[in-house]
Parts: structure tokens; sequence; C-alpha cells
């Protein structure tokens, strides 16, 4: 199969999962599977941002790379740790050279037959969620058509981990987004309530609701609550 | 193909203009896949219509409010019967669905109109609704490009929401919200007018805006600008010069 389809068919078969319900490793694997083919590279890897900070190595195409993983992650150093801090790209196009730089992971890498290390970000906006470790048993840089394709395929995998995590959190999220919207439904009322009570203009009365808040260091959600259950003396609101 | 599908949608909605918020991206996008005039997204928390997080044009955010004021409409159905709602002819439909919303929806300019709901898993959000300035239906392609954009509005709605501080709406939701602030403030002083809880005194604006053939909106900005008062006797509003 070409290069290029071979990317293609990646990319839809990776859709597909985020079309159904999906195990995220399975994915990661099948990236990463995917990803040694795709580049032309003697393994691959995927790294997530743990909840308490710090990466956890999620996928590996092979026994080697995984314990060289689990080293970066153990000795906090490495391509995909840089990688991870800055959020741009870290290419090492030749291990020999990186003692200096890696002094706990370089060595092990080439103990693994690792001659070059490539991490690219997996990126939404501003944060990093993790990346994608792709390493070479040969010296050399990826060239320009490879890395748009690492980068595509990282995108892949960060939207597939969005996904799921959307799906699995959504109604957690769901309820706090009811509650805001009905937050901003109650100020508006409250407003009404305090100008009709005290014969002012609706900005004056949320500009005295808000003030009576940080006075009393109080949500202004809930003060607006207490104007439309009357529980609070309308003079107190008086500046 | 279905993946096939999402991926070039996933690549419209990156790469389709720069820093607009991506609900109100996937809003626009799906004027252009759909071949309609304009669209809008409207969030029904707990059933009931919120408001539109966006709309393309000064009809979508008619139709929005049409469905807020009267409580039917495509969208309502749509996120109700958690199913797409198709009206291709709303000037001669086969059945008249909506006959409060038909009639000043189409003297607006609709002449077809779309719901589609806006759900994640479990969760219903609410509802993306087009409309079309002439009649006709949606293509098999249209329709399967519009129900993707709508589960990822859905998504675009959650992702943008969890960035949210806990009882706040999401900065990037609220700057092209519309949630009839206006007849919020409106029944806040009805309700204090009349001596009834604010819920009733939505009930009765609407009563009033719907009796006397007015919009929404128009009767809360009279009664927040005091040129409209709410009182009890005959349980008519008297009006004030």
């Amino acid at each position: 199969m070409r290069r290029e389809d071979l990317l293609v068919q990646t990319l839809v078969d990776l859709a597909d999962n985020l079309v159904d319900d999906f195990d995220v490793v399975e994915l990661f694997t099948l990236l990463a599977d995917r990803s040694v083919d795709v580049l032309d590279v003697a393994a691959a890897g995927l790294m997530l941002v743990a909840p308490e900070g710090g990466l956890r190595v999620m996928a590996s195409s092979s026994e080697a790379l995984h314990l060289v993983e689990l080293v970066e992650v153990q000795a906090e150093e490495g391509p995909c740790l840089d990688c991870y801090r800055t959020g741009e790209p870290v290419t090492i196009a030749d291990l020999t050279t990186a003692d200096d730089r890696w002094p706990h992971f370089a060595p092990v890498a080439r103990a693994a037959g690792f001659r070059s290390a490539h991490a690219m970000p997996m990126r939404l906006r501003q944060s990093v969620i993790g990346a994608l470790n792709l390493f070479n048993d040969v010296p050399g840089a990826l060239d320009d058509a490879d890395l748009l394709a690492a980068r595509a395929l990282a995108d892949v995998a960060t939207i597939a981990i969005l996904q799921h995590r959307a799906v699995r959190d959504a109604h957690i999220v769901n309820e706090q987004l009811q509650h805001a919207l009905n937050n901003r439904i109650v100020i508006e009322q409250a407003k009404g309530v305090l100008a009709e009570r005290a014969g002012i203009e609706v900005d004056v009365a949320f500009t005295r609701m808000r003030t009576y808040a940080r006075n009393g260091n109080l949500r202004l959600v809930d003060v607006a609550r207490e104007v439309i259950d009357n529980t609070v003396d309308t003079r107190l609101l008086d500046t | 193909m279905e993946g096939e599908r999402l991926l070039r949608i996933l690549a419209r909605v990156t790469s389709d203009g720069g820093p607009e918020p991506a609900v109100a991206r996937v809003c626009a996008l799906s004027v252009d896949l759909a071949g309609v005039t304009g669209a809008g997204i409207m969030l029904m928390p707990e059933d009931v219509p919120w408001g539109s997080l966006c709309t393309t044009d000064q009809v979508s955010a008619t139709v929005e409010d049409l469905q807020f004021a009267l409580g039917e409409g495509p969208c309502l159905d749509a996120h109700l019967d958690d199913r797409p709602v198709l009206e291709p002819d709303l000037a001669a439909p086969a059945r008249l669905r909506w006959p409060a919303f038909t009639a000043p929806a189409v003297e607006a300019g609709v002449r077809a109109v779309f719901g589609f709901p806006l759900q994640l898993g479990a969760v219903r959000l609410g509802a993306l609704n087009l409309y079309r300035d002439r009649p006709g239906p949606l293509s098999d392609d249209q329709h399967a490009d519009t129900l993707m954009l709508a589960g990822l509005a859905a998504h675009a709605v959650i992702l943008t929401q969890a960035g949210a501080p806990p009882g706040r709406l999401a900065d990037e939701l609220a700057a092209t919200a519309d949630f009839h602030i206006v007849v919020h403030q409106a029944s806040g002083m009805v309700s204090v007018q009349l001596g009834v809880d604010v819920s009733e005194a939505l009930v009765r604006l609407r009563a009033y805006a719907f009796g006397h053939e007015l919009v929404l909106r128009d009767v809360a900005h009279d009664v927040v600008a005091r040129r409209l008062r709410f009182t009890d006797s005959g349980d008519q509003p008297e009006t004030q010069p």
C-alpha cells in the first residue's frame, strides 16, 4: 500500500473509532502500530498527561520502546518530556550526541537499539495533553512529509482522547452547564424584582446587588436568589 | 463511510476561519454544508428553552425568539423527540405542526426549517436549527452532514463549558449567547407588580404578547422602560404614557 493511502486509511480507521464507543488504550495501540508503518520508524509510543501532572505511558508498539518510555517518565528527562514541557516538537537525529542533554535516557535508548527520536505534542490550543513518540534504529531527522504525517496522527489522537473524556464526563459538565444557565436567568430576574421594589433602573439594581455581594463576600447569584425570595431587606441594598 | 465524513467535516471546522469560538464556527459551517440560509443553536436545559448560543443572521434569531416566546417549533420538537424534525415547505406544509409558530416564521422569510438535536451520549443539550428562504428538503448528504455537525456542536459545547469555573457559563459560550435578558428582567418586575412568583409573571407576559399579537421581546422592553405596567385590576395591564 502506498504511504499516503496507509495514512489516510489510518486516519479513517481512527475516525471511525471516534464515532463509536471505544477503549482508549486499544485506540492508542492501534495508533502506535500504524505510526510505525506510516512513518517508517522502528517503534512508536503514546504518552498522556496524568491528572496529577507528569506523563503516563499509554501504548508502545514494541516492548523495547515500552521500557525506554518508562525510563523517560521515571527519570523525567528525554524528548517526550521536553516536548510536553515546551509544547513543541522535539527531534534528536543522533542519540550518540545526547548524553549531556539526557544523561539517564540517552544511554538506555541506545542500549535498546534506537539511534534517533522524535516527539510530537498532542495539543489543543494552549494545553498539551500528551505526546506521540517515534524512535528509529538509524540516525536521521524526519523529513517534512513525515513531520506533516506525524502531526496529523498526533492531532487525531488528541481529538480521540478529548472525545472520550467528553463522553465520559459529559453528564457532569452538563449539570454544571444547567446550573450556570439557570444562574444567569436568576440574576436577570432579580434585577427586575429589585428595580420594581426600590423604584430604580435595572442597571442600578445590578450595581447595588453586586456591591452588596462584594461587601458581604457573597456570590452574586445567592444575593439574587435572596432578592427574588424577598429574604433580604431591600434597604440593605441601598448604596 | 462515516469515518471519511467525520474527517472531511473536522478538516473544515478546524481550517475554516480563525478566532471565532468553535460553536459559532460549527453553526456557520452547517449553513454551508446543508445549503440553507441561516442556522442557530438553541439550548434547552431541563427541556425548557433557554436561548440561543449563536445565530448566523437576524432571521435565525427570530426563529429562536419565536420558539422561546411560543413554546413550540422545530428545535423544541427535535430536542424533546430526540430526532431530526424536517419541514421542507413551511408556507404549505403537509400537516400544520406549529399553529402559532408557522405564520410569523413564514412572514420573517422562512420557507423551510429543520431541527437536529444536540446530543452527546445520554446528555441532551438542545438543538441545531436550520432555515432556508426557499422551500425544499435536505439531500441525503446534507442530512448526514448535519447530523454529524450537530454531534460536533454538542461536543464543542461540553468541551468549552468543561473549561469554565463551576456555576459560570464559559466566556466563549456567553460571548455570542442570547438568552432574552430583557424578558427575565421584565418577569422580575411583573412578579412584584402582580404579587406572583417569577415563572407565573413570565406566563402572564407571554399571554399578553400572544393575545395582543406583539413580540414578547418588545413587550418586555416596554415593561423595563416603564411604558407598560401590569396590575390585577380586571386582569388588564395599565399602560402609562
